[in-house]
């Protein structure tokens, strides 16, 4: 039984994937094939733009994984090893991605920075009469800004253990060799963080491969072409699947190139042992005077990427369109007729409904299926259970959009074309490696006795599945669960290539709102799942006891 | 009727030997699996539990075949009707005492009010009255222990297995818990089979001992047994406190032999003659060094195997004392109690005289 489970879970992820490889190596539209050959391939790398786009992915991945892990790592360091005021402020931090959907990110910060409607080029003009436009949201410095943003929490937060359990006697030992403080931290401290470091800057660079909001909304208008945006025109405005195909394919290889040194710098890591799992304290360290540089930092910090992009929404939301004056005149002219407008907008409506339903069912039927597969591997002994292992970890190598593409091409002439079946095979899909990641990791960690004294006292599969495994993984299903959900009712890159008329799905509407210039409209919608996701974390929290910091 | 028939079990984990055509039946009462780790104690109990898959071989318990892998048979672990107490205790920590206890009846369709009483009864029995609504994680070490042992004694199994279960236990509460545990198997009157690595626990606890080695079955025989007539020498190193040296056998005199050891100075031993020996036989020489006597003087003519040897250092141990003589190119480290009176030496060293008891050594014939 848990076998057939298993197997009808990885049908569902291997056939998306298969397609793909195939389609790319066949030429025709939509659904049609004509024989195997090469065509895509060499329209994708006789295409004069392929270096340049090749160039634009990598410099944008990096840039953003760079700019992210470093602040990430700083603001890390700066939360456990200084005496910096505020620092209190920094500790929300993990609570950040959760509130703020990505989408709603690149809208804020176009508004603050499109060149000639932007809030800060109109602001410069305004108060210091600087003509010339100094943001531009539509180059790759405002690609890497916004996303490199997006990478900061998963710095600080792979960092910010490793500060946090340090063994004081490496320091101190230093202290005694007669190395001072910050000397110490730079020889010692720093060094030592490498691993953990290395492995937050290329999980970053992987997901800026994947990332599909920033190169579509920021890169396509200023025509900076990467992979992602690629396969996605191919596939939505000229809806050339081997050609979209094609490109995947070279994105897929990318990824997988990127997923290896990532799991050769976590084993790395690994080795580098320093931290032990004694629970002490470190000391944290009286910089002087140069607290109230890194308190500048945080605050800065604080300000620009936390607290800007907020209001901005919350303003663009309640003012009756945008436009810096109007931006500017906020509060006189407050207005709730966006929000009027997007909650009789029947697309909206619609993909309001189908996004909470979908989240909560997917949420539920991915974890499920993860801990049914993490079980079948770890706790059966079917034949061939390790297969899954291969197949449950796959999707990480192929974005999301790709999964889309290839299923997309599947439920072309199907029943279940343009129907929320295929929005939520989607989404289960593509989240199916995290719960089934989550579950391993804990399954693994349930000592194997447990399972066998229920074996030996009478148990079934299922009386060890129900009745032992399930109630014991009962804290990190609530995780899994709850961080789903979070991921899928925001979802806009599997969504977008699967909603259809009536079958909208609500991230991929803000998505299409601000595509055709209703900005207001789309702040108003971005606040409406704020407040879903402010709801949501409050119940997780105060219902549900989750710890949303370290 | 055999409670347990063990015939022809193979086991092979790439190209170690877990356990290698092992044979053996058991009646009833208490049976050991005494061995280093990785000698397949535990591959054997676990084999019989259905946890694993031998390669070859059968299994029965109460004649009933349980596994074999000739005729493709593998009766599952939940239908094999046994105990098992595991080296973990494996409580499940989501469940009360009385939770885990009630766990297999619940199974069994027991009606809610036999659940009560059984749980109750058995929770009596092991000592745990008024704990069944604690979860395992309030509860000290050897009280898991009970919980694990009344979670199998509930269903009334015929047959309960036991993997080291006192290894997680301080050496004071292990001496306790392994008297309880015997008297509390006798009381119940199920048969048991009991893996350990300490030599103690198997001769306190057990009726019969299979000292077990690379996978095979060295020795099968009471504690008795063991000790005083070792088959094969590496159950006299494992077992006793003994000295093995090299020998020949030199000629046979009714119920006793004499070898010749060319480490003590090619002296010539007496001791009671195996089952099967031969003159000219090479064997190994066990001698109990709990067993041997010392004097600076000398002893009496017609003392057993008298030798002559330096002793080079003395280790107080408090109650105890190990002595180390040299004899020959052998050094025997022989230890005494102080109040022992065949022990009347004095000062560091010098010039000592050893005795050996017939009856204190064994020779095993290895050709």
């Amino acid at each position: 039984m848990p076998l057939i489970a298993s197997a009808l879970a990885g049908a569902a992820i291997m056939t998306p994937v298969l397609v793909v490889m195939w389609r790319s190596f066949t030429s025709g539209k939509l659904g049609f094939t004509v024989g195997l050959n090469l065509t895509n391939y060499l329209r994708v790398f006789g295409d004069k733009d392929i270096l340049p786009m090749l160039s634009n992915s990598v410099v944008y991945a990096a840039g953003s994984a760079l700019l992210g892990t470093v602040l990430g790592a700083f603001l890390a360091w700066i939360v456990a090893r200084t005496n910096t005021p505020g620092k209190a402020l920094v500790e929300l931090l993990p609570l950040y991605p959760i509130l703020m959907p990505p989408i709603m990110k690149n809208i804020a910060w176009i508004l603050l920075l499109a060149p000639r409607s932007g809030i800060l080029n109109g602001m410069l003009q305004h108060f210091f009469g600087i003509e010339t436009l100094v943001f531009n949201a539509f180059t790759m410095a405002g690609m890497v800004w916004v996303f490199g943003l997006a990478c900061v929490p998963l710095g600080y937060l792979f960092l910010l253990p490793v500060f946090l359990s340090f063994d004081p006697s490496l320091e101190e030992s230093a202290y005694i060799a007669g190395s001072k403080p910050v000397n110490t931290m730079f020889k010692i401290t720093f060094p030592l963080a490498i691993p953990a470091f290395t492995s937050a800057l290329v999980l970053n660079f992987l997901r800026g491969l994947r990332s599909f909001e920033t190169p579509v909304l920021q890169g396509t208008p200023g025509n900076i072409k990467v992979f992602v945006s690629r396969v996605y025109d191919s596939m939505a405005l000229e809806f050339n699947t081997g050609l979209a195909t094609a490109y995947s394919v070279v994105l897929v290889v990318l990824s997988v190139i990127t997923l290896y040194f990532y799991i050769r710098a976590t084993r790395f890591s690994e080795r580098y042992a320093t931290i032990t799992g004694k629970g002490y304290r470190v000391k944290v360290i009286d910089i002087g005077p140069w607290k109230y540089l890194t308190f500048l930092a945080v605050f800065l910090y604080f300000l620009a990427g936390i607290v800007l992009p907020f209001i901005v929404l919350i303003v663009v939301s309640m003012i009756p369109y945008f436009d810096y004056d109007t931006f500017m005149q906020f509060p006189s002219n407050a207005v709730l007729t966006n929000y009027y407008t997007v909650m009789r907008h029947p697309s909206f409506v619609t993909g309001l409904y189908n996004s909470l339903i979908l989240s909560v069912t997917i949420a539920i039927v991915t974890v499920l299926a993860g801990i049914v597969m993490a079980f079948t591997i770890y706790r059966t002994r079917a034949a061939g259970a390790k297969v899954f292992e291969f197949i449950g970890t796959l999707p990480l190598a192929f974005p999301p959009l790709v999964l889309s593409v290839g299923l997309l091409i599947i439920f072309i002439g199907t029943p279940l074309y343009n129907s929320l079946w295929a929005l939520g095979i989607g989404l289960f899909v593509a989240y199916l490696p995290y719960a089934f990641r989550n579950a391993s990791g804990s399954i693994v960690n349930i000592h194997k006795e447990l399972d066998e004294a229920a074996w030996v006292h009478g148990a079934r599969w299922r009386h060890v599945f129900f009745k032992i495994t399930l109630p014991i993984l009962k804290p990190s299903v609530g995780g899994a669960l709850f961080y789903i959900f979070i991921e899928a009712i925001r979802n806009v890159d599997v969504a977008v290539l699967l909603t259809a008329p009536g079958k909208e799905y609500g991230p991929v509407t803000l998505f299409e709102y601000f595509r055709v210039g209703q900005w207001a409209e789309a702040a108003a919608g971005g606040v409406i799942y704020l407040i879903i996701l402010i709801v949501a974390v409050s119940v997780a929290k105060f219902a549900f006891k989750m710890k949303f910091s370290l | 009727m055999a409670i347990l028939k063990v015939e022809g079990l193979s086991k092979f984990y790439k190209d170690v030997k877990a356990l290698d055509n092992v044979s053996f039946e058991f009646d009833q009462g208490i049976l050991s699996f005494l061995g280093p780790s990785g000698c397949g104690k535990t591959t054997l109990l676990r084999s019989i539990a259905g946890l694993e898959v031998p390669d070859t071989g059968s299994i029965s318990i109460a004649d009933k075949i349980q596994t074999s892998i000739e005729r493709g048979i593998l009766v599952p672990p939940y239908s094999r009707a046994i105990g098992f107490v595991f080296q973990s205790y494996a409580l499940w920590p989501h469940m009360t005492v009385f939770g885990n206890v009630a766990f297999g009846l619940k199974l069994r369709k027991k009606s809610e009010e036999e659940i009560k009483r059984k749980v109750m009864s058995t929770l009596d029995l092991v000592g745990l009255q008024g704990r069944e609504l604690r979860y395992p994680s309030q509860l000290s070490g050897g009280q898991q222990q009970r919980v694990a042992l009344a979670r199998s004694l509930a269903l009334e199994p015929r047959l309960i297995l036991l993997d080291e279960p006192l290894s997680n236990l301080d050496a004071k509460l292990r001496e306790e818990m392994r008297v309880e545990l015997k008297k509390l198997i006798k009381k119940v009157g199920i048969s048991a089979l009991y893996v350990t690595h300490d030599q103690d626990e198997a001769f306190t606890i057990s009726d019969a001992v299979v000292v077990m080695d690379g996978g095979k079955i060295l020795q099968y025989g009471t504690p008795d047994e063991i000790y005083n007539r070792p088959l094969h020498p590496f159950v006299a190193a494992f077992v006793g406190h003994a000295a093995l040296v090299d020998g020949r056998v030199v000629r046979i005199e009714g119920d006793n032999c004499l070898v010749n050891v060319p480490d003590f100075n090619g002296a010539d031993l007496i001791s009671l003659a195996p089952k099967v020996v031969a003159a000219g036989d090479t064997c190994k020489v066990v001698i109990r060094t709990t067993e041997v006597k010392l004097s600076h003087d000398g002893f009496p003519k017609g003392t057993d195997n008298v030798l002559e040897g330096l002793m080079t250092s003395r280790e107080y141990r408090g109650g105890l004392t190990d002595h180390r003589v040299q004899i020959g190119s052998k050094e025997l480290v022989v230890t005494s109690h102080k109040l022992c009176p065949m022990i009347r030496v004095n000062g560091d060293g010098g010039k000592t005289f050893v005795s050996i008891d017939r009856s204190s050594i064994s020779v095993i014939v290895t050709h």
